[in-house]
């Protein structure tokens, strides 16, 4: 008679066990991985612009510099200079290339003046045929190098380098003797070692923010739709058990009505009496996306009331955040408790800012003591706990202060 | 008002009392419920609270479903208490946003209509003398009132409540404070004394404070600076 209340057997209940597991909980603490995607997702995509410019940097450095420089290396007032002041980039450039890729860069300020050091010497050590021939190398390689050296950082720091650059330029070629022909050149050079760089920096800068700002939208996204998600599925529970409990209260009230069911008999009383709490219990539930604790001890509840026992699980506010630690101590000392709840069960949660407390009673009855800790009051550091039986009732209370 | 409806039931004539439901079966349920008391008398019942109150303008006790066709009663629940009708809400609606509602509105006490007839009955015969009533539903959510403007609840009061809220049983409260069932009581009323503070100012909340006062339950003082219109409204017995 009452196999229809003592749920696992019918069929009705089938859909709720799976969807019992599945609800998540859905205000758990963000995660830190969750927190950290849009940071991961710029990270990735400076770390591309990063490798592009170390090998702009390299490159150019070696494929066009390095044989313009050996083919003229004869015409160089002074050779010597103009190729070691190639090394000395060639080898500091790697070092600030691969501890950039590492995510450690060199100290930029220091880096950025042996650059500049490095220009005015080959300026001064290139001579004047050379001035302004690929065997000058600092005009096409340097402003890459400096790229590096400021990397995310702010783009007036490249702009100074590159403006100091020009400066020095200006003072060799000046030093040559003004030549207007020389002077067009300069100013065609100058722009050509500002352009590219300056792009590609400030390029990089936006693609990086925008693919983190991106990240974040999309971050955000995820989490409402899985809020979302999570209220539509508490929803269809909701419909679920109220289709579920229409139906055995509505096969109780056919039976009285139809006088198959005598309301003196206890079990028919009992059949009432659950069908009464499961219907109680679903008003009750106002909250849109269950708070994590109430949703565990309303599992506990269903559970309890599957094995047939009416239970009311009343609860007057929403708990704070609690770790997981606290949540745990505060529900399972009465999920245990009310495994071994015979007659009926009475839980409740009263949440404030600062203290949350659980209560379970159940009808104390002969027999041992139930599977929950041991009676009387014990205090964890976290949580307190309270058990006793009076004859009466069973309590079992478990209570969290800030 | 024909009927001074403040004025103390006198121990002679059974309680009158007033049904106002818009389901029939509730309305049988609950008759059923006072009349195993010989105290209580249903005068009248009825879905429309003007004309239930038209055929019993004598009621002591008006107990009112909060939802009526559908719409939340808060308006009516005013205006009656503002009256001086002693009105005992009771509903299926037990959230306690609703139920704080109701108690500022000025019902005398809320009712969970899951609470069953002994509540019922206590809660009916509380009303009647101005006393205060606060089944375990309510207690629950006056020991919950996030409000900042809530009334001031002294630590014994608080855990009286809430443990009264949790067990349902007086005796087991008493045995867990370690303080008499009379105490325990104490502490729940005079809890529920500090909620006619709550709210626009009526009748109702008057009386019930009045009659604490009388009863010793609370000082004057203790209630804080309170607009007694207690003195105008009922001469002292």
């Amino acid at each position: 008679m009452s196999a229809d209340l003592n749920a696992p057997a019918h069929p009705t209940d089938a859909p709720e066990a799976p969807n019992r597991t599945s609800v998540p909980n859905p205000r758990e603490p963000d995660s830190p991985a969750a927190l950290a995607a849009p940071a991961a997702v710029a990270h990735a995509s400076d770390r591309g612009a990063r490798i592009a410019a170390v090998a702009i940097a390299l490159a150019w450095h070696v494929a066009i510099a390095l044989p313009a420089v050996l083919s003229a290396r004869a015409e160089f007032a002074a050779p010597a200079v103009v190729l070691g002041a190639w090394i000395l980039v060639a080898v500091t450039g790697a070092v600030a290339g691969v501890r950039l890729l590492q995510g450690s860069p060199l100290p930029p300020w220091p880096l950025a003046g042996l650059l500049l050091v490095v220009d005015a010497a080959v300026f001064a050590a290139a001579g004047e045929r050379q001035l302004f021939t690929a065997a000058n190398w600092v005009w096409g390689t340097l402003g890459w190098f400096f790229v590096l050296a400021v990397w995310g950082r702010r783009v007036v720091g490249l702009i100074a380098l590159l403006g100091t650059h020009a400066l020095i330029a200006l003072v060799a070629v000046l030093g040559h003797g003004p030549d207007p022909a020389d002077v067009a050149r300069y100013v065609m050079y100058v722009y050509g070692t500002f352009s590219l760089p300056v792009a590609v920096f400030v390029g990089s800068t936006v693609i990086v923010g925008l693919a983190r700002e991106r990240a974040g939208v999309s971050a955000a996204g995820h989490a409402m739709a899985a809020e979302r998600d999570a209220a539509e599925r508490g929803l269809r529970e909701r419909r679920d058990r109220l289709a579920l409990v229409s139906s055995a209260a509505g096969r109780v009230l056919g039976d009285l009505a139809a006088g198959q069911a005598d309301p003196d008999d206890p079990e028919v009383q009992r059949r009432c009496m659950l069908a009464a709490a499961r219907l109680r219990r679903l008003i009750a539930e106002s909250d849109d996306v269950p708070d994590p604790l109430l949703h565990e001890l309303r599992a506990a509840a269903d559970l309890a009331e599957r094995n047939g026992l009416p239970i009311d699980l009343v609860t007057i506010g929403t708990p704070p955040p609690l770790p997981v630690e606290v949540r745990r101590r505060l529900a399972d000392p009465l999920t245990g408790t009310l495994a071994d709840a015979r007659g009926w069960a009475r839980l409740t949660v009263v949440s404030g800012a600062d203290e949350v407390v659980v209560s379970l009673v159940t009808p104390d009855r002969e027999g041992p003591e139930s599977t929950g800790p041991p009676p009387g009051e014990h205090d964890d550091g976290l949580v307190q706990y309270l058990y006793e039986r009076d004859g009466n009732i069973r309590w079992a209370q478990t209570r969290w202060r800030r | 008002m024909g009927a001074d409806p403040v004025a103390a039931v006198t121990g002679d004539r059974p309680v009158g009392v007033a049904i106002v439901d818009d389901h029939p079966v509730v309305v049988e349920g609950v008759r059923a419920w006072l009349a195993t008391e010989p105290r209580l008398t249903v005068l009248a019942t009825g879905d429309d609270p003007d004309a239930v109150l038209r055929a019993a303008p004598d009621a002591d006790v008006v107990l009112l479903d909060l939802r009526l066709h559908g719409r939340m009663a808060l308006d009516k629940l005013a205006e009656l208490s503002a009256a001086g009708r002693r009105v005992v809400v009771y509903s299926e609606h037990t959230d306690p946003q609703t139920m704080l509602a109701a108690l500022d509105a000025g019902a005398v006490a809320f009712l969970a209509k899951h609470e069953g007839r002994e509540h019922c009955v206590e809660t009916v015969l509380a009303a009647a003398s101005d006393r205060p009533y606060v089944p375990p539903a309510l207690a629950g959510a006056m020991v919950g009132d996030p409000r900042p403007d809530r009334p001031m609840l002294s630590d014994k009061e608080r855990e009286a409540l809430l443990l009264w809220f949790q067990s349902m049983s007086k005796a087991s409260v008493a045995r867990r404070m370690q303080i008499s069932e009379h105490t325990v009581k104490q502490y729940v009323d005079r809890a529920r004394i500090k909620y006619t503070r709550a709210g626009r100012p009526a009748a109702t909340k008057a009386a019930l404070l009045a009659r604490a006062i009388e009863d010793g339950l609370v000082r004057p003082e203790e209630i804080g600076i309170y607009r007694s219109q207690a003195t105008h409204d009922r001469p002292t017995p």
